[in-house]
């Protein structure tokens, strides 16, 4: 049984951390909403208060913001599509399959994971380059997606390893092929790591600079205008500000609707006491 | 109904053999239980007959047909697993119905056939729930209903009542006899405890380290055992057993000295196994002791422990060689911890093994 003083304390404490983490947040909405003169000194500067949309709506005639933020949503929802679709399968073949070189082959996949963006990005841009496909969002998408594959991949994998195993054979005495078994027993029990790859792919898509920049010129999405806006001009806090919530919004909003399945625990009891 | 027969089957991973090759036959609608302790291969030999692990060797037989290489549905095999093994994310209407979807059933024939089932188990009133929200028991029902859907040949039970509390375990193992009954089908289960392989089974094949003791009727197993290994398994509490120092006669009779002091005198024996000098094993269940001065061999014991389980009490003693015995008694005086007392106990009921646990045998004609 835990004090309950002591309790108070750990709310406190928490209570201040998260307060100190929400600062710069609140920092960024008071920036895109007083005028670019009040804020020079900081956005905390009391003196001379006043709210605008002046930022807002500078950013939003000036910039392509809905076009830009509808290329982050391909973008982004595509290279979350393919793991989330082929990660499960991969991880169930390598869990519970035999073949040939499966062992090389997992860890071939998972060796990827040593891959940062930084390391494939040169090659990357000469490759697209000679098939033409700078400018094309696919050049974003294909390496993102494949990226991917070495953590999601072992992600599902280590929640397969604890996935019961008389279920599948319970599957194959009911007469479920290899296949069957996957969509008719695996995946549906699987939701949670689907659903935890899903997330944090798609966050980190949504998010992703680097390859954005470097292969895309016109379609461009959030992150890449955000670069750009902070790039034309000297001092646009206020626009940067405004560019800056658009793109976290998507990321916040997802994160705070689904954030139940990071902590939910697997979900495949059978039956069995525990 | 099915029978079916292993012809040299065996078992290995790798280099670790789990099954040496074995025979067995498992008669048409006979009820069949392999019993032995945890790792023995029981289960091993389950998962073969029902195609979900490999046969290593020999083959497999189902109604004469050569099934070693065939699919579960192929074998025409349903099987109750240890933890049920429900999909969680079916309702038990859904469960029960599974395998006759994938074989392709019409809806009408499956609705048809998971409401008999669900009449025979009583589970009407669960059949839209999921697994998660049923108990323990009632989970071992939808278990059942998914296995007789299927009409199968072979019904294949793994430990299917070892996650149920006691009171529970005895009404399955009342369920299961019934629906063995009912259904007329061929049947085989493992199972690690002996008391449900003595209730159920017709034929009980004991296994140890991946190989058969013996096989038999309960009663055959109980009164004949071949060799110490299944004297001591089967029965609840178990066999007593005694060390004694062999003394062979030269007109083919035999004693025994036990330990425990006295002497046992076999008369004629078999004389295979029996080694002058050797010490041996002299077993006697705990029903067959006899007390206030009948028996035809007595043995002064002193009294440790008392179980008194109503109609009947276990006394657990210890002999003059500190060897420790338990003794049924219904009725009569109920000793204290402590007590000296004397036991007795007669000729024939000793069962009696050599070293290498092999059962020793008095002359046929006895």
């Amino acid at each position: 049984m835990i004090n309950k003083s002591v309790a108070n304390w750990v709310t406190i404490i928490v209570g201040s951390i998260a307060l100190l983490w929400m600062i710069p947040l609140v920092g960024v909405v008071v920036t895109s909403l007083r005028p670019l003169t009040q804020t020079t000194l900081g956005w905390w500067n009391p003196d001379d208060f006043s709210l605008t949309l002046d930022a807002w709506t500078t950013v939003w005639t000036k910039y392509p913001l809905l076009d830009a933020f509808w290329v982050s949503v391909k973008i982004a929802g595509l290279s979350t599509l393919i793991p989330v679709i082929l990660a499960p399968m991969a991880a169930y073949a390598f869990q519970f399959l035999k073949f040939r070189f499966r062992r090389v082959l997992l860890i071939l996949i998972i060796n990827a994971f040593v891959l940062p963006n930084q390391v494939v990005v040169i090659p990357l841009f000469r490759l697209w380059r000679e098939l033409g496909m700078i400018d094309n969002i696919w050049a974003v998408i294909i390496p993102f997606a494949g990226m991917s594959f070495a953590w999601a991949v072992y992600l599902v994998k280590n929640y397969l390893e604890d996935f019961p195993k008389e279920l599948i054979e319970a599957a194959m005495v009911d007469g479920c092929g290899p296949i069957a078994r996957f969509f008719h027993v695996v995946l549906p029990n699987s939701i949670t790591p689907i659903a935890a790859v899903a997330i944090l792919q798609f966050l980190w898509t949504w998010n992703g600079l680097l390859l954005p920049v470097v292969f895309l010129r016109s379609d461009i999405p959030l992150t890449a205008l955000l670069a750009r806006i902070q790039g034309q001009y000297e001092s646009n806090w206020d626009q940067m500000s405004v560019a800056a919530i658009v793109t976290t919004v998507v990321p916040l909003v997802i994160f705070v609707v689904f954030q139940r399945f990071f902590t939910a625990g697997a979900s495949t009891k059978s039956g069995s006491k525990e | 109904m099915a029978q079916m027969n292993f012809v040299g089957a065996g078992k290995s991973y790798g280099t670790t053999r789990v099954v040496e090759k074995l025979d067995l036959e498992v008669e048409d609608g006979s009820f069949t239980v392999f019993v032995g302790p945890s790792g023995c291969g029981k289960s091993t030999l389950l998962r073969m007959i029902a195609g979900i692990e490999e046969i290593s060797e020999g083959d497999l037989l189902i109604d004469g047909v050569q099934m070693g290489d065939a699919t579960p549905v192929e074998r025409g095999i349903a099987m109750v697993f240890q933890n049920y093994a429900l999909y969680p994310h079916m309702s038990v209407e859904k469960n029960i119905g599974f395998g006759l979807k994938m074989a392709n059933m019409s809806k009408a024939e499956i609705d048809k056939r998971v409401a008999q089932a669900a009449d025979i188990l009583k589970i009407e009133p669960l059949l839209k729930r999921k697994p998660g929200q049923l108990s323990g028991g009632q989970r071992q029902r939808v278990a059942i209903g998914r296995a007789i859907v299927r009409e199968p040949k072979l019904f294949l039970f793994d430990e299917p009542l070892s996650n149920l509390d006691a009171e529970l375990r005895v009404e399955m193992r009342v369920e299961i006899a019934k629906l063995h009954r009912a259904l007329a089908a061929t049947m085989i289960y493992v199972t690690h405890d002996q008391t449900e392989a003595m209730t159920l089974a017709d034929k009980i094949v004991v296994l140890r380290a991946g190989k058969i003791e013996q096989q038999g009727t309960p009663v055959q197993l109980y009164d004949d055992p071949e060799n110490l290994f299944v004297a001591g398994f089967i029965g609840s509490p178990r066999m007593n057993f005694l060390r004694g120092k062999v003394k062979l006669a030269s007109d083919g009779t035999a004693s025994a000295t036990l330990a425990a002091g006295g002497t046992v005198d076999f008369g004629a024996i078999d004389p295979a196994g029996w080694v002058d000098g050797e010490e041996i094993s002299v077993g006697i269940r705990p029903e067959q002791f006899h007390y206030e001065g009948a028996g035809d061999i007595r043995l002064p014991v002193n009294v440790d422990v008392v179980e008194n389980m109503g109609g009947a009490y276990f006394i657990h003693a210890q002999t003059q060689s500190d060897e420790l015995v338990v003794c049924e008694r219904r009725g009569g005086a109920l000793p204290a911890a402590g007590d000296a007392l004397e036991v007795g106990f007669n000729r024939a009921d000793l069962r009696m093994f050599a070293a290498n646990g092999q059962r020793l045998r008095l002359r046929a004609a006895q």
